[in-house]
């Protein structure tokens, strides 16, 4: 009996710890978020005042569409290059997927060991040779440059996966496809396509968390016509003497929440995704 | 006549139009570049001005430069502390969540979402939390009888925060990793363990340390890697103030480029960072090419 006690006190102590521990992690990871979020819905003169109730408001949220124009139009770029990089980048992921997938030759086996060591410099470096080539060619301050450079960072995760993907596929579909006389174009486009949708999403959505959120290559490429709101952001960070702190909040908010809806949203994609990246190149 | 044509659209050449342009978009924009960096650090230039050689004199520049040398060391202890904080933290937390947890998908969802999060958005909550003035972890931090961080002022308080906020960002991703690893591993073996009068930190140390080990590698070396690039979180916290005391490599690098309009050494500086990389990746990197090769046999 005593023995029982026993037993159901360290039950009880163990489920009290697991508590605990759930509750740091909680606060941890959405702690930080819920102060903005809420410091974006407080009146500015509250947010740093102390024993003074909540009194929600949108006061920082219309303040943010009456003076920061310019956020508006970077969440408008920002949305620009991600869907352009997100096109491009599931475009030469799936095509090269399927070239590394059905076929085997040295040069592949060397050009995708290149593909992933490449992946592994720093963005940093590349800035520099590209910074008077983007300029000569007059690309500086477009979409265009940041959605090549995006994708590009992200075209080996992304064929990485796509071959994974394609692999599943069995090659007896292919083949039935070519006795009836499909080119191999056709059997990617009518059997291929269709069967690695999955993969594709995956891809999608590394892509779009990164382009949404990327800071580096926006800060040197761009300068007024293609910021992107992290950008935007930042400098609103940067005017920081006598910044309104409510408008800044509010803009970190409207930037922040879109992306975290949609990562909750596909967070089984995203860890299928994260997994296979890792372990697969 | 069919088998003919199958074989001929095994023809390796096949592939070229389908890898074409990945391959191309790379080339572009990372291999020419670095190969194009390389040039550029035995030159001396500035922006707009024809370069002339000048042999290994960038190097020895930023080699003699002491702050090219607190850059490095920054960097080092930045990236060891955030990358083996981020392990212990995502181990323990995927043996939380093994041990089994209600609402288990919610509570996922909430550890994932600092990786929604961009590294501004990051920095502006950060700096927020550790305001001097009025921040809620300042707050917290005296009410304990603490020192708060006076991470402006002080450059090893402004590195504690951007490894604080770096460890945030990427506990997720580190997280994930391993948790993926634990729950690949039989229920068996720990079933038998307990029967064999194991106990749970026995279990831990003989069963799930020594068969998470490879994605422990695997999880590190990324973060390695990815940590050594850390330019956002310094550049939008402290700009590697004050008086240049808490810039990091990369930071250095764009400082040199871009202030200080010395593409040769920010160019040699950038190569150093290629070689580096390479040589955290050389483990992980020999392996894969034993894979690739085996599977084109």
């Amino acid at each position: 009996m005593p023995n029982d006690r026993a037993h159901s006190l360290s039950g009880l102590l163990r489920l009290l710890g697991k508590a605990v521990a759930v509750a740091l992690v909680l606060a941890w990871s959405l702690g930080p978020i819920a102060l903005i979020v809420t410091a974006a819905f407080t009146p500015e003169r509250d947010i740093f005042a102390t024993g003074v109730g909540w009194r929600p408001t949108f006061e920082n949220f219309v303040a943010l569409w009456q003076r920061w124009g310019d956020f508006f139009s970077g969440l408008a770029n920002s949305f620009i290059v991600t869907a352009g990089a997100t096109v491009l980048a599931v475009l030469a992921s799936t095509l090269a997927g399927f070239g590394y997938s059905r076929w085997r030759s040295r040069f592949l086996s060397g050009s995708v060991f290149a593909m992933i060591a490449l992946r592994l410099l720093p963005p940093i470096v590349t800035t520099l040779p590209l910074f008077p080539i983007v300029n000569a060619l007059g690309l500086n301050d477009t979409h265009a440059v940041l959605i090549i450079l995006y994708a590009a960072f992200f075209v080996s995760l992304g064929t990485m996966v796509m071959r994974t993907f394609i692999d599943q596929i069995p090659r007896e579909l292919d083949e039935a496809a070519m006795m009836d006389g499909a080119s191999q174009a056709q059997i990617f486009r009518r059997v291929v396509l269709p069967l690695s949708a999955q993969g594709m999403v995956a891809v999608a959505i590394f892509v779009i968390v990164y382009a949404w959120n990327e800071f580096l290559f926006a800060f040197i490429f761009t300068t007024k016509n293609a910021k992107t709101a992290p950008l935007v952001l930042s400098e609103m960070v940067g005017s920081l003497e006598g910044v309104e702190w409510g408008v800044l909040f509010a803009a970190t908010t409207v930037q922040l929440l879109p992306i975290l809806v949609f990562v909750v949203l596909c967070q089984r994609h995203l860890i299928e995704g994260l997994t296979a990246g890792a372990t697969k190149g | 006549m069919a088998a003919v044509s199958i074989s001929a659209m095994q023809e390796p050449r096949r592939a070229l139009p389908y890898v074409a342009p990945a391959l191309a978009l790379l080339a572009a924009v990372i291999l020419v570049p670095a190969v194009y960096v390389l040039w550029l650090s035995f030159q001396q230039s500035t922006f707009g001005r024809a370069a002339t050689f000048v042999g290994f004199a960038n190097y020895a520049k930023i080699l003699a430069d002491p702050y090219f040398w607190r850059a490095l060391g920054n960097t080092v202890v930045v990236v060891l502390v955030v990358v083996h904080v981020e392990v212990v933290l995502g181990l323990a937390m995927a043996m939380l969540f093994a041990a089994g947890l209600p609402f288990r998908k919610l509570l996922i969802a909430a550890v994932l979402a600092p990786y929604a999060v961009s590294e501004v958005g990051a920095v502006v909550m950060w700096r927020t939390l550790f305001d001097p003035d009025t921040g809620f972890m300042t707050r917290v931090l005296t009410g304990l009888g603490l020192l708060p961080l006076e991470w402006s002022v002080v450059p090893s308080h402004g590195l504690a925060l951007v490894a604080l906020l770096s460890i945030w960002l990427h506990l997720p991703f580190t997280f994930i990793i391993l948790y993926a690893a634990r729950l690949a591993i039989p229920k068996e073996l720990y079933e038998a363990a307990e029967i064999d009068g194991a106990t749970p930190w026995q279990s831990f140390r003989r069963i799930t340390l020594p068969l998470l080990v490879p994605a422990i590698l695997v999880a590190m070396l990324f973060r390695y890697i990815f940590a050594y690039r850390l330019f956002s979180e310094v550049w939008l916290l402290t700009q590697g103030g004050p008086a240049r005391s808490t810039e990091v490599v990369a930071v250095y690098l764009y400082l040199e480029a871009f202030r200080y309009n010395d593409f040769g050494a920010a160019s040699a500086t950038g190569w150093l960072m290629v070689v580096t990389s390479l040589m955290l990746a050389a483990f992980y990197l020999r392996r894969l090419y034993r894979e690739m090769f085996a599977r084109a046999e």
